[in-house]
């Protein structure tokens, strides 16, 4: 069942539109990680939903209700959302208890008695009940954003959003607040978290949006988007790739120039002076001797489209090469010697012909 | 790539240094075809040698061709790069190398 309905979001800047046209779905019992490199608007899709922004155009749907309408109550959507925000927010004046007890007194008028007692049981759930009278000056950045966490779902809201909330934290501290959350997961809690930790991201949803390109890019199952990314960009993100991309115009190409990009890209990229040297042979061998050598005795298929792609995940390097003219798969129709010391230096290879050459070389 | 001649009599060593690939390997074929007549032992020494493609190994080729008629040929000095190269080629069972 549908619990938001984003219909054609966008949220103008004056310098920049990080939403240009969301539209998405979210069901009851989603748990959404929201993952994209920075500037690609997932804050602002959290901050648009509760309407800590106001988006420049588009409608947003919770349970119904339309919470874009100026008329709406949105005092009585918040509740139903509640926020977890990376700087914690916790009024420092006030106990830890009375952080958590603040808003059901205050904004669902409940008895303070019955407040502290929740309140407790809460604590307990996120593993801090001893540190109820504590200020949030006396806890560590892992504890107040535990209780950042229990004081959200004080207001028993049907919908957590989470705007990374182990950003701030040091390292040590990162796993005993995704394991709250991850708890809260299991419970069947709706929640959209932006995050950066993968792994996490990867575990707990059922659900993960790709931001880039003004919205949405990809919406998919952990699997589908860390395993099997269906657009390019998605796939460049997951696997942590620098990309280096040149043309081969013609054929009496600048080699020397060539080597200097490569080069640069090897140093850009860390590679290790072997991998480097391995990268430019087996560019060498594919490209310099391999294809362009045929293209330029049939004076067609230009221009040769390169791509250099090492991943800081796994450490492979892919060279590939897109180029037009009749099938020629330069490691069984070109130099066999050429070939043989690609073959011999890849790990994988694979040619494929559907209009356009296309070979690739995995070291 | 720098390449410098050594003679001593019918003896000829080549030292080679930075590149040998697509670029440069035009430059030792023609060093060669200058300077092989009458030589009946050929070196090459690979010392300050970074890098080989196939395009240096086919020079190489032809000049282990001209000196099986013409006497010996030796590679020597050559770096871990590119002693695997002449593995994985076959070349170390064709060249001999030091």
């Amino acid at each position: 069942m549908s619990m938001i309905r984003i219909e054609h979001l966008r949220k103008e800047y004056p310098n920049a539109t990080p939403l240009e046209d969301v539209c998405v779905e979210i069901n009851k019992g989603d748990v959404i990680s929201v993952i994209g490199p920075s500037g690609t608007g997932k804050s602002t899709l959290l901050r648009c939903l509760n309407r800590l922004e106001d988006p420049t155009s588009g409608k947003i749907f919770v349970d119904g209700e339309e919470i874009t309408d100026p008329k709406c109550k949105m005092n009585l959507v918040r509740r139903k959302m509640g926020m977890v925000f990376q700087s914690f927010n916790l009024f420092d004046n006030l106990t830890v208890v009375e952080n958590i007890m603040s808003a059901p007194v205050h904004l669902l008028k409940m008895p303070k008695q019955q407040a502290h007692e929740e309140a407790l049981t809460l604590l307990d759930r996120v593993g801090l009940r001893d540190k109820a009278e504590n200020f949030p000056s006396e806890l560590s950045g892992g504890q107040k954003q535990r209780v950042a966490i229990a004081r959200a779902i004080a207001m028993k809201p049907e919908i957590l959003l989470f705007d990374e909330p182990t950003s701030a934290l040091d390292p040590t501290m990162v796993g005993e607040v995704l394991s709250v959350i991850r708890s809260l997961a299991e419970e069947g809690m709706t929640m959209m978290i932006v995050t950066h930790e993968m792994k996490f991201a990867r575990d707990v949803s059922n659900r993960v949006f790709y931001m880039d390109d003004g919205g949405i890019y990809e919406d998919g199952t952990p699997e589908q988007i860390f395993e099997h990314p269906e657009k390019e960009r998605t796939r460049r993100f997951i696997k942590r790739l620098k990309t280096l991309e040149f043309e081969i115009a013609d054929a009496e190409p600048d080699y020397p120039a060539l080597l200097r990009a490569l080069e640069q890209f090897g140093k850009s990229a860390m590679l290790s002076a072997q991998a480097l040297r391995r990268t430019i042979l087996v560019f060498e061998e594919i490209v310099m001797q391999g294809v362009l050598p045929k293209l330029r005795e049939t004076q067609n298929g230009f221009p040769i489209r390169v791509s250099i792609e090492h991943s800081d995940a796994d450490g492979s390097i892919a060279v590939s090469a897109v180029y037009g003219g009749a099938r020629f798969d330069p490691l069984t129709d070109g130099d066999s010697l050429s070939a043989t010391i690609a073959k011999k230096l890849a790990k994988r290879t694979d040619f494929a012909f559907d209009g356009e050459n296309r070979i690739i070389a995995v070291i | 790539m720098n390449i410098e001649q050594k003679k001593d009599g019918k003896a000829l060593v080549l030292a080679l240094a930075g590149r040998l690939d697509t670029v440069t390997a035009p430059e030792l074929e023609a060093a060669l075809n200058d300077a092989l007549a009458g030589v009946e032992e050929l070196t090459f020494d690979f010392e300050k040698l970074d890098y080989i493609s196939s395009a240096g190994l086919r020079v190489l080729l032809s000049a282990q061709k001209t000196m099986n008629r013409q006497g010996s040929m030796k590679v020597i000095h050559a770096n871990e790069m590119i002693l695997e190269i002449f593995e994985v080629t076959g070349f170390a069972d064709i060249l001999t190398v030091e």
